[in-house]
């Protein structure tokens, strides 16, 4: 069991009991409660089973059930991304393992690297997004809930399988594929029409720096990688949900709160993304110093989007406020005190 | 030559998936690549993980037959592109697991790529959820016939959790788009 | 004094504002956070007058929690804290805008106390993203700055940090290896330096927030975060055993103070209210401040931090001051514009007198401050009789102590030298181990390489025929009035017809359907199979390649 999948499976779980303890509406949250129990589930027999292979097969029930329950895409479009993402893996598995050529082992890590932008839902094999979907049959719930563990699992799992030059396969592709995602999500954050569809391609956004900093292989890029992943689950997930829950008021523009959320969503310091950034950057100088200021310059995307998303917010209210305290605070302790995240992964 | 054969055979299956749009057609080509992928895991895992990815696909076409159009309708008019590919993918399957790899289990490593290759491309160019699941339920066998090429710590349980897979894709029930769920 | 002490000066304002937050305290509660933070600076500076450090262990990017006080720190902790300690007593604020200037204060002080350069830049960038959202807070539709230039400044920061990690093993000031601050990586702290105190020639947000109708945050912004630049060039001495890698940044960036001097005195000639004359004293004394310390000279240093010195008073002293005529403003115009014989007049000249002393082109350097200078006296008399301006509400203002500070920077201008030997000469020291044996003089004089500046017997004369000639002046000879200025910014017209341009720039009609973002984000989202197809077969040409 990867100690980073195990940790990454408690920033779920957290998210989970964060989201059943301060839901307002009863009903949705008993749902989100036993579809997100069984996401969660199926999450941990992802991390706990001994190989790969099984991994994959979990992953490939995990997505039929969540095709299964319903939701407002049609049943065929909420099962194709989830299909494709296996068979690439599984592929991708193949020829990682067939004995041949050294570029079967590259058509591998194509495999695999594809494979993780689709089970994900990341660009360009991006999931079909309608706004008003629920949560958990969503691209959301792949986004923001069981994308984080399975893609741990993922990197993992590849490094036993690759050769090493094959890894290294992988770690560009996970690069390009980050920067591609960093740089449109960012910019759709902020110009796209529907502010669901903002907050969506926020997401999308924290993946690419995910990815790129999987793709940076040094421990550095893991230990980045980590807190963007906390960020994802224990940031963005429950303020999307507060966004969500309130959709329909009227947000109270420009109050402390919608500035303070946006700093958080933006990776402002003294929050969890701008450690994740920081490390980022250090393993980016290890790694090739003209990565590192693109990459920096990616990171200012970031602002315009997080304004807009924080600006959508409304003021919380009942449990809300608490939600929302402990959501900040706990990202802007693990931004400044990151040691005990990374040491519990043995990053 | 078994394994050439159980390779034919998972072909023939995953064929039969992507050319019928019929229930019964559709638990055959379930049933039948069910078969040729429990032979190449006799040869690489034994009989227990043969024994669970036949049953797994057994159990898959068993649940195909509740539901999904009536009849065989096999290869219906409009289908030769479908051919083609089935065709088509046995050709690359052919290539990659006899010229391009080297080593034993070149009939394992052909039954992946054509379960691999013809069960997602079915789920893509398909909207009807029968059809989609009989895919699933091969995209599953053959997924877990190819771990036969991974670490062996696991087996038989990489065989089980693919005939678990296949025989719920064969049985689940598929609800209509709704938009008051959670 | 035990190593955990150097922790009073952030954890006071810190606990001071759980106080307010909890019990939604007011003026009491941030007085004693704020008052308690530059106490406790100086009680724990003073009766050991040398670096105190405490390391607390890892905190997981690479840096250990590495907190110090020494000069450097004490001179930029009380340049933050004093005035905000000044403006948090005296103006009154919601709780919320309380909590919000304390855990600014205690971000503030957090960068100045690190012991590292990442350490530096996080705290530095919450200091930075507490100063926006409190002044959105306050006025949303004030002016305000531009989130994405600050931190910007920030992040290049933490990229200097972690490209000295990387490259010599730590970031800590004291223990960086020279030969690892290269040319490439002082251009981003130079970059850094300037972003995060957004010294530009053209009117920025240090001019901007004091436009603004309130002054409560801007005063607070403008006090913890616009030292912080000057702070990152002052320690990247210390970073490079006493200089710059290269005498290039020393002229570009003195020439770029020059700019900023000359840029900001021109608007103030042209201002149309005292506001607006005043809005640009502190960006203004930033631009003589950033030429004194980039000389690269112990001396000029010096005088760059008595400088910044003053304007942090004055950011005080401004910001309490009313809109309305009377003496203050007058007080304040002759502080600003640093008339004999203010700690502004000595700053100046002991600045003016070590570009000379450095020589060559740097010399010319100096030579273009006097002028600047001149300017600014020029300025500052036109701006006695300029309406006031509107806005500031009564209730934050208070003439008297405004006047009183702005006074007071006047007075202290025969104690230079006292104030040179125990703040600034210190901070010098620390950061150019080397060269500090050239700083000499004692509490009545400054000594230079060339001469001595007798700073009590030439001064005191000055301060009494000042104090006379103020008694025998009549206020009422000002008559306060729309006044032109002394002569047109071309700048202005420039920069409107350059928008006029960039607004009527349009891609022609036949070229409009090349790229359709809405057509591309439609493709991209569509999930279609012959896309995801490509882009695998893209992915295995690249990875083949």
């Amino acid at each position: 069991m990867p100690p980073e999948s195990v940790e990454v499976l408690v920033f779920a779980a957290v998210a989970l009991v964060l989201t059943a303890v301060f839901a307002e509406p009863a009903s949705p949250r008993r749902g989100l409660v036993v579809k997100g129990g069984v996401g969660l589930a199926g999450s941990a027999a992802i991390v706990t089973v001994p190989t790969f292979d099984i991994a994959l097969l979990v992953l490939l029930m995990v997505g039929f059930l969540q095709a299964v329950i319903g939701g407002v895409r049609p049943f065929e479009v909420r099962l194709r991304p989830v299909v494709l993402a296996v068979a690439l893996t599984a592929a991708g598995l193949v020829f990682a393992r067939a004995t041949g050529p050294e570029v079967l082992a590259r058509f591998g890590a194509v495999g695999l690297g594809a494979g993780l932008a689709a089970m994900i839902g990341l660009l360009p094999y991006i999931h079909v997004f309608e706004g008003d979907e629920p949560v958990a049959p969503s691209p959301f719930a792949w986004l923001a809930f069981l994308g984080p563990v399975v893609a741990t699992v993922f990197v993992a799992r590849t490094q036993q399988e690759l050769t090493a030059d094959a890894w290294a396969a992988f770690g560009a592709i996970l690069i390009g594929l980050g920067f591609l995602n960093l740089v449109w999500g960012s910019l759709a954050t902020w110009l796209a029409t529907s502010t669901a569809a903002a907050w969506r391609y926020s997401f999308i956004a924290d993946w690419g720096l995910a990815l790129c900093a999987f793709g940076l292989t040094v421990i550095d890029g893991r230990r980045a990688a980590l807190l963007v992943l906390f960020s994802v689950t224990l940031c963005r997930l429950p303020l999307y949900l507060l966004w969500r829950h309130a959709a329909g008021e009227r947000p109270v523009k420009d109050r402390p709160v919608n500035l303070v959320v946006a700093a958080a969503l933006a990776g402002s310091a003294p929050f969890a993304g701008f450690a994740a950034r920081l490390l980022l950057l250090r393993a980016a100088t290890q790694v090739f110093w003209p990565l590192a200021l693109v990459l920096a310059l990616g990171m200012l995307l970031w602002l315009p989007g997080s304004l807009r998303l924080g600006r959508g917010v409304a003021l919380p209210r009942g449990r809300q406020v608490a939600a929302v305290v402990v959501v900040l605070a706990v990202n802007a302790a693990a931004g400044l005190y990151p040691l005990p995240l990374l040491s519990a992964a043995r990053l | 030559m078994l394994e050439a054969s159980a390779g034919f055979i998972a072909w023939l299956g995953a064929s039969l998936v992507v050319v019928a749009d019929g229930r019964r057609g559709l638990a055959l080509g379930v049933a039948t690549s069910a078969l040729g992928m429990a032979g190449i895991a006799w040869q690489a895992a034994g009989p227990a993980a043969a024994l669970a990815l036949a049953a797994g696909g057994a159990l898959a076409a068993a649940g195909r037959l509740r539901s999904g159009a009536p009849g065989w309708r096999i290869a219906p008019p409009g289908s030769t592109p479908r051919i083609v590919l089935c065709i088509g993918a046995a050709l690359v399957a052919s290539w990659v697991g006899l010229v391009v790899t080297s080593g034993g289990g070149a009939g394992l490593r052909f039954a992946a790529v054509v379960a691999l290759v013809l069960a997602p491309a079915r789920i893509l160019w398909s909207d009807d959820p029968d059809v989609q699941l009989s895919a699933v339920a091969v995209l599953a066998l053959g997924a877990g016939a190819a771990s036969a090429m991974g670490p062996s710590t696991a087996q038989p349980w990489s065989y089980v959790a693919a005939g678990l897979v296949a025989a719920a894709a064969g049985w689940l029930p598929v609800r209509p788009e709704v938009r008051d769920a959670a | 004094m035990p190593s955990f002490a150097v922790v009073a000066p952030i954890a006071i304002p810190l606990l001071a504002a759980a106080a307010v937050a909890a019990f939604r305290l007011g003026r009491v509660a941030a007085a004693v956070g704020a008052w308690g933070s530059a106490i406790a600076l100086v009680a724990v500076w003073l009766p050991v007058r040398s670096s105190l450090e405490l390391i607390l262990g890892q905190l997981g990017y690479g840096s250990s929690l590495d907190l110090r006080i020494d000069a450097v720190t004490f001179a930029f902790g009380l340049m933050i804290t004093i005035p905000a300690a000044v403006l948090l007593t005296l103006q009154p604020r919601a709780w919320q805008e309380t909590a919000l200037s304390l855990l600014g204060v205690a971000a503030a002080m957090s960068a100045v106390e690190a012991g590292g350069v990442v350490l530096t830049a996080i705290a530095g960038s919450t200091a930075a993203t507490l100063a926006l959202v409190y002044l959105q807070t306050e006025d949303p539709g004030a002016p305000r700055p531009t989130w994405g230039l600050l931190l910007a400044g920030w992040l290049a920061l933490a990229w200097v940090g972690v490209i000295l990690q990387v490259g010599g093993g730590t970031a800590v000031y004291t223990a960086v290896p020279v030969s690892t601050v290269t040319v490439p990586v002082f251009i981003v702290l130079a970059a850094s330096a300037v972003l995060v105190s957004c010294l530009f020639p053209w009117r920025a947000w240090p001019a901007q927030l004091w436009t603004r109708p309130s002054l409560r945050a801007a005063g607070i912004t403008v006090a913890t975060l616009y030292p912080l630049g000057f702070y990152i060039l002052v320690r990247a001495y210390e970073l490079g055993a006493g200089r710059y890698p290269s005498i290039a940044f020393n002229v570009l960036l003195a020439l770029t103070g020059v700019a900023i001097a000359v840029a900001c005195a021109a608007r103030a000639q042209a201002a149309p209210s005292r506001r607006e004359f005043f809005a640009e004293v502190v960006p203004g004394f930033g631009g003589f401040a950033l030429t004194a310390i980039a000389l690269g000279t112990p001396l000029s240093l010096v005088s760059g931090l008595v400088t910044l010195a003053s304007a942090s008073a004055l950011v005080a002293c401004l910001a309490l001051l009313p809109d309305r005529a009377g003496v203050a403003p007058l007080v304040a115009i002759a502080a600003a514009i640093g008339l004999p014989p203010g700690i502004v007049f000595a700053s100046r000249v002991i600045g003016i007198e070590a570009a000379f002393e450095a020589g060559e082109l740097i010399g010319l350097i100096g030579l273009a401050g006097a002028a600047v200078w001149a300017l600014w006296v020029v300025a500052g008399a036109r701006a006695t009789g300029l309406p006031g301006g509107r806005g500031h509400p009564l209730v934050e203002t208070f003439p008297r102590v405004s006047t009183a500070i702005a006074a007071g920077t006047v007075v202290a201008g025969p104690a230079v030298a006292v104030f040179q030997l125990g703040f600034a000469n210190p901070a010098a020291a620390e950061v150019m181990e080397s060269a500090a044996g050239s700083l000499a003089g004692g509490a009545t004089s400054v000594a230079t390489e060339s001469s001595v500046l007798p700073a009590v017997t030439l001064l005191v004369p000055l301060l009494l025929v000042a104090a006379i000639a103020y008694v025998g002046t009549s206020m009422k000879a000002i008559q306060t009035q729309a006044r032109p200025a002394i002569f047109p910014l071309p700048a202005r017209e420039w920069l409107r017809q350059a928008r006029a341009l960039v607004s009527s720039l349009a891609v022609p009609d036949q070229y409009r359907t090349i790229l359709n973002v809405g057509e591309l984000e439609a493709a991209a989202t569509g999930a279609r199979p012959w896309l995801w197809l490509t882009a695998l077969v893209a992915l295995g040409f690249a990875v083949t390649r």
